[in-house]
């Protein structure tokens, strides 16, 4: 029994292979299918270039609620940082590409290297502190570096970047989705391992852990910078793909706060949560914010379902929708009071 | 050479001295009883030692080796495994995981991998005397049974010094007995123990020896019975007045039986 297992409820788990095992089929299929075959096999998803932007932006928010989760979740550290991470990737790619000259493919693997070294330099220091206290550090770090790149000449200061445009939507879609399979593929092995069940333990209680022998800092810190790495490699597609970034759509704390609503609405510290919550929460949002005023309904929505959603299902919606009782009042009480201090 | 040195250990904090100079020697086998009122710095002394506060002057050697300003992990390596006086479980994993996790870090030689770790769980659980639990959320163990939980954990590291904080208070009279049978057995199994304890029955039942600590200081050290006697204890607990009034009019000394409940006025949290 491991520690992924048991937080996973049977129903949820067989829903999930047959969901993955269609997910899968698709994407086998679809590069078989030119665009012109989809068109006449009436396969209209495949020919929609909105429908296309919709997925690789589901995926590509699977991947950073998935990163944050590996700190925030399983570790415990709610990070606001994370979206620096994000930043850095994407302006590594976009340095490399149009300032150095380097092919895409090459800008991508330094990506999450330098995501993951800044994480190191930043997770030192900052991962001593604890709670409300991480947060507003990390938040700190996040704006900070957004401001430091919108004042280098060198990286297109307050003007942003400009890539050489790629049109392929089916390569940056199959980018983001490889991204999203390994995060989760990350998480999953994470739980199986000692090194899981050392982040777990620093999340349940920081002291009793370091007394039985875990090596708190190093864990935090390497749990610190496989979400770095992952978040940067989402960054450095997602730089590519725009073929524009300046800090405005690289570094927005908002993108940090939707990645923590998706793993905690979906269920932080589970491999699966902060997939069902990006996917969920992504496709609200796309749905609500159709229009120019649907914006704003988009933001109170987004509100009200969290305030729910922290207040009713505080273990997320895999938790809600595989536990032990469905829908009934007492799922409701019992989880208020072992959640509520 | 002793097992465990303590060497002028002082620890303060602001204008405290929670420890002040305090010395001792741990030796292979032993059972050493620290007691002393209500913030005399019986906690701050096992926090020292394993490592979570590092000794403002003074120092703590293991095996002839300084390990005072050490990382807990390493201490915990070394072989020193601890309780918690206010338990510390960690509440989303069940009884069987808790208990791994000690024998999944604390191993001083090799690693061990989460199935066998799971499995050398059970047989610690069936010395404390969970094996029947094993599978229960920690969240539905009895106080008794997560102070049992703490000492579990901590034997799962295969430790050579538990030290052991509080484990007995708030426990009545029968799961004392039963706690005391725990720790004999943990004795037996060849494990050197330090234990904190307001009750007097433990120190006298198991200790071979017994420190006083009381305001940070060393004030009596020696046999559990004689230590238990001794006026300065007796002055430190109940007050000056209550020792000069237990006085005997004779040279005949008070009982240790006489003294066992009036050190569990002091019992309570401290930390």
């Amino acid at each position: 029994m491991t520690a992924a297992e048991r937080r996973l409820p049977s129903r949820v788990r067989r829903s999930v292979v047959a969901i993955a095992a269609v997910a899968l089929a698709f994407v086998i299929l679809a590069p078989l299918t030119s665009i012109d075959a989809a068109q006449q096999a009436g396969l209209p998803l495949l020919t929609d270039k909105l429908w296309f932007r919709i997925a690789t932006t589901v995926a590509m928010f699977v991947v950073l609620a998935s990163g944050w989760n590996i700190i925030g979740g399983l570790t415990g550290y709610a990070s606001f940082g994370n979206v620096a991470f994000f930043g850095l990737g994407a302006y590594t790619v976009g340095v490399l590409v149009q300032n150095l000259g380097w092919p895409f493919a090459l800008a991508l693997v330094a990506a999450p290297g330098v995501a993951a070294v800044f994480a190191l330099i930043i997770g030192l220091p900052l991962l001593r502190l604890r709670g409300h206290y991480f947060a507003v550090a990390t938040l700190g770090v996040g704006v900070a570096v957004g401001e430091v790149v919108n004042n280098v000449g060198a990286l297109g200061a307050s003007t942003g970047l400009f890539l050489p445009i790629v049109r392929s939507d089916l390569i940056f879609f199959y980018l983001m989705l490889g991204t999203a399979v390994l995060a989760v593929l990350t998480t999953w092995i994470i739980l199986r391992t000692r090194f899981g069940y050392g982040l777990l333990a620093i999340r349940e209680n920081e002291e009793a852990a370091a007394v039985i022998g875990v090596n708190t800092t190093f864990y935090k810190v390497a749990a610190f910078c496989v979400a770095a790495a992952l978040t940067g490699l989402a960054g450095g597609i997602f730089a590519q793909w725009n073929s524009f970034i300046n800090q405005e759509n690289v570094f927005a704390i908002t993108d940090n706060v939707q990645m923590i609503l998706m793993a905690v609405i979906g269920g932080a510290g589970t491999v699966l949560g902060p997939v069902a919550g990006a996917i969920a929460l992504e496709l609200i949002i796309q749905t609500l914010a159709g229009g120019g005023s649907g914006a704003v309904y988009s933001q109170i929505g987004l509100g009200v379902l969290l305030a729910v959603c922290i207040i009713f299902i505080p273990r997320g919606v895999i938790d809600f929708f595989g536990g032990r009782s469905r829908l009934s009042l007492r799922y409701f009480r019992q989880t208020l009071r072992e959640t509520s201090a | 050479m002793s097992l465990l040195a303590v060497r002028d250990v002082s620890k303060r904090f602001g204008g405290v001295n929670a420890l002040a100079a305090v010395t001792f020697n741990v030796d292979q086998g032993d059972v050493l009883g620290i007691i002393g009122p209500n913030g005399a710095g019986k906690t701050t002394l096992l926090n020292c030692i394993s490592g979570l506060y590092r000794p403002d002057t003074g120092d703590i050697e293991w095996e002839a080796e300084t390990i005072s300003g050490m990382a807990p992990y390493r201490i915990a390596r070394l072989g020193i495994g601890r309780t918690f006086q206010i338990v510390r479980p960690f509440p989303s994993m069940t009884v069987r995981e808790n208990t791994a996790m000690g024998a999944l870090f604390g191993r001083p030689h090799g690693r061990l991998q989460p199935g066998a770790a799971l499995a050398e769980a059970d047989e610690v659980l069936d010395l404390v005397g969970l094996g029947e639990k094993r599978h229960y959320p920690v969240l539905r163990l009895t106080v008794p049974d997560r102070k049992r939980l703490e000492v579990a954990r901590a034997l799962a590291m295969r430790p050579r010094l538990l030290l052991l904080d509080e484990v007995m208070a708030g426990l009545n009279h029968v799961e004392v007995e039963q706690a005391l049978e725990m720790v004999r057995r943990v004795r037996e199994s060849g494990v050197t123990i330090v234990l904190i304890e307001h009750v007097m029955k433990v120190i006298v039942g198991i200790c071979n020896r017994a420190l006083v600590l009381n305001f940070g200081r060393t004030l009596v050290e020696g046999p559990p019975a004689e230590v238990l006697k001794d006026r300065r204890v007796i002055e430190a607990y109940l007050g000056e007045r209550y020792a000069r009034s237990q006085e005997p009019p004779s040279d005949a000394p008070p009982t240790v039986e006489g003294n066992q409940h009036h050190p569990r006025v002091g019992e309570s949290n401290e930390e």
